[in-house]
């Protein structure tokens, strides 16, 4: 029988085809906006955490100073540097390698120049474990030295390598030594082993974590080896960032857990972060701004209902008779109600259909808008359950729309509903 | 409604273990009261009207006597203010909605003067649409539509919407569709009202037919002196209450005028007549 009704709701729909079309058009704005606004959401969330899965694989993890993360994080004027000692991290039960950057700006004086003189002044220095470059490559861009030189390897101290710019204004080169000044009476004399290749010529090659040494900077700084910074001043508070690689086998969530307890039990203050933790920060970013969108999206949808309303009053009120006829053939309250609702029901599900694919093309042809203009491969999301939702709440909203008109058609008196003209 | 041809048919039983046949339909001191804000339209006030199945009854009377009213009260499409309404042994008046809804869908058929015909439907559809409601199944249904469009004469009709047919047409579509569910009753509200003599007199006959060939009983509503013909017997309205009782062609008093009605002896002055205000009535 509800086969029948949906042929009877069907022809009624098919006959009114012009003012059905309006009020599926009504709907499917609605639900275009709302499946294009969550299907880019996810694509983004998916891209981004494609590229952060990438950089970290399934085995590593990263310092950072406690509560530069997070939904805490602190606010700006809070120091991001932290002091970490390498060695305990090292020996934690589970970490295989382990690289970490600090930096911060000393004193000094480069080669003598063509005019004698050298060049004196405080410059930034970065110290590298020279793991990250071997072992990381993808957290800090390949970093490349002009012919001639290298960078630097484990085990090496009194080396440097120089940022293209401070060696232009050093006018130094390989082969030449650069005096540090370290706290109190330390200070080193460096061989510098190789200087980088300037930016534009470098281009495309920069990690996701080498703003931990700033790409703008980079050629204005100083490379010394992680343990070059010991000598001079001491463990301090002068680390940005350190990556920790674990064994393989290793749960890393578990690990990182581990590494952060030792560490913050040995004074420092740093938290531990994993994939997992990266993941789901950006989880709830990136839905909370597509809930955000998707309420906005669905006050249209709302209207659309409301059009669907208006559109079954209509019909109610122009099949006056019609249902009177029904009825006096032995239609139950129960059947007429059925028939409308199913009615408008379909009309929400046409216009969920077609919602759906439009929303769908639309945040392809976004993504790919997107894509190219950050230069980034933007993924493309059909999510199965956001297109099943929608199907299900688009003939939701049609019967839910459609009800009230419903009820009120099966509510009328036989008599009263065969007399209207 | 399992539960209602019980309830008649004990009531048949026992009227019968009384030595009394049942009449069909059989209306006492039927009522029926509109409500108009404060004015109270007396459509029928008193009415008594029995019918035997098989019969054909012709309701003849001035407009406004309540020939409609009374036909939808016997069709439950309506229910009486007061009075006693038995249909088929069955009180109208206790019956719930949906047992109403079951007298509709199968025991009466109803042929209307403006058709009433589902605009959008063919005519086939338009037929089919009281077994859809009985939950008929689409095989069934189809052939049994088809077979009573061909029996109205219309076999080659029946993809044809209501507005692709002529009146007459249109009537015997009706008519086919009163015969879907296979009713006991079939009720016709001047089913020959909108048409010309032409285009009636089959649909007439068709009525007649029903009666003498299946044994259907047949009332039939109608101004027009053709159709009362075919009548068994005619029974006048006026205000309300039936004032004569007659077989074709023998005028007068030769049945008994309700005896309950009030009509007060201003029967010669309709005007002031049907309509009364609520707490004037003894002024009336
Ligand atoms: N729904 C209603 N509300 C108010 N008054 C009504 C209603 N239906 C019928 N009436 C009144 O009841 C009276 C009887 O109406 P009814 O339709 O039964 O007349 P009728 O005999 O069928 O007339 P006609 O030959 O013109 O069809 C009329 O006075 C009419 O105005
Ligand atoms: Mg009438």
């Amino acid at each position: 029988m509800l086969k029948d009704f949906l042929v009877l709701a069907g022809q009624s729909i098919m006959h009114r085809r012009m003012r059905s079309w309006l009020t599926v058009i009504g709907v499917f704005i609605g639900i275009t906006a709302v499946v294009a606004l969550i299907s880019i959401g996810l694509g983004l969330e998916r891209t981004i955490t494609d590229q952060i899965a990438s950089v970290f694989g399934v085995d590593t993890f990263i310092i950072m100073n406690e509560g530069a993360f997070g939904p805490q994080a602190h606010g700006p004027g809070g120091s991001e540097e932290y002091a970490l000692d390498l060695a305990t991290l090292r020996a934690v039960e589970g970490v295989k390698v382990a690289a970490a950057v600090r930096e911060r700006t000393a004193f000094l004086q480069g080669p003598p120049r063509s005019d004698g003189t050298p060049l004196q002044g405080f410059f930034p220095v970065s110290g590298l474990s020279p793991e990250l470059i071997t072992e990381f490559e993808s957290f800090t861009g390949e970093l490349k030295v002009q012919k001639g030189g290298r960078l630097f390897d484990v085990g090496e101290e009194a080396v440097t390598v120089l940022g293209s710019e401070i060696a232009n204004r050093f006018q130094a080169s390989v082969g030449n030594t650069v005096f540090v000044a370290g706290e109190g009476a330390a200070e080193l004399s460096l061989t510098v082993v190789g200087i980088l290749i300037p930016a534009e010529e470098d281009e495309g090659s920069r990690g996701v974590f080498a703003g931990g040494m700033n790409q703008s900077q980079n050629q204005d700084t100083i490379y010394v080896p992680y343990e070059t910074m010991d000598l001079l001043w001491g463990p301090a508070k002068d680390v940005l960032i350190t990556v920790v690689r674990v064994n393989p086998g290793e749960d890393v969530d578990e690990v990182a857990d581990r590494a952060e307890e030792i560490l913050n039990a040995r004074g420092s203050e740093i938290s531990a972060v994993t994939y997992t933790d990266i993941s789901e920060v950006i989880g709830t970013m990136t839905s909370t701004i597509s809930a955000f969108l998707a309420g906005i999206a669905g006050i249209s949808l709302l209207v659309g209902g409301v059009g669907v309303m208006n559109t079954m009053f209509t019909s109610v009120l122009e099949r006056t008779k019609e249902i009177g006829v029904m009825k006096a053939v032995g239609a139950k309250n129960g059947h007429v109600l059925t028939i409308f609702l199913i009615e408008s029901g379909l009309m929400g599900l046409v216009g969920g259909i077609v919602g759906t694919l439009l929303g769908l093309g639309l945040s392809a042809a976004a993504s790919s808008i997107i894509g190219r203009l950050f230069g980034v491969e933007m993924a493309v999301v059909a999510s199965p359950t956001l297109i099943l939702t929608t199907l299900v709440c688009s003939f939701g909203i049609g019967a839910i729309a459609g009800l009230w008109p419903a009820w009120r058609a099966a509510q009328l008196p036989v008599v009263d509903a065969l007399r209207y003209e | 409604m399992g539960g209602s041809t019980q309830d008649g048919a004990e009531r048949i039983h026992i009227y019968r273990t009384g030595g009394l046949a049942v009449p069909l339909l059989e209306f006492r001191g039927i009522t029926k009261d509109y409500r108009l804000g404060k004015t109270v339209v007396r459509a029928l006030r008193g009415l008594d009207l029995v019918v035997e199945e098989g019969e054909v009854i012709a309701i003849m009377g001035p407009s406004g006597s309540g020939k409609s009213t009374l036909m939808h009260i016997v069709g439950a499409l309506d229910t009486p203010t007061g009075g006693t309404a038995f249909l088929d042994g069955q009180d109208l008046q206790q019956l719930k909605e949906h047992q109403l809804v079951a007298l509709r869908g199968k025991k009466v058929g109803f042929v209307f003067q403006t058709f009433n015909l589902v605009q959008t439907l063919s005519a086939q559809r338009n037929v089919e649409l009281p077994m859809i409601f009985q939950g008929i199944r689409k095989g069934e249904r189809a052939r049994r539509a088809r077979e009573l469009l061909i029996k109205v004469g219309l076999g080659d009709r029946v993809k044809h919407k209501p507005n692709e047919l002529s009146g007459g047409e249109r009537q015997r579509v009706a008519m086919a569709r009163a015969l879907a569910n296979d009713p006991e009753i079939i009720l016709a509200d001047e089913p020959t009202g909108n048409l010309d003599t032409e285009s009636g007199t089959p649909v007439l006959a068709m009525l007649k037919k029903l009666s003498v060939n299946d044994g259907k009983t047949v009332i039939i509503v109608t101004h027009d002196p053709d159709a009362a013909a075919i009548a068994d017997r005619i029974v006048r309205l006026r205000d309300g209450c039936v004032v004569a009782v007659s077989s074709y062609g023998v005028e007068g008093e030769s049945g008994v005028p309700s005896t309950g009605c009030d009509v007060d002896g201003s029967i010669n002055e309709p005007s002031t007549l049907g309509t009364t205000t609520e707490g004037d009535d003894s002024h009336a």
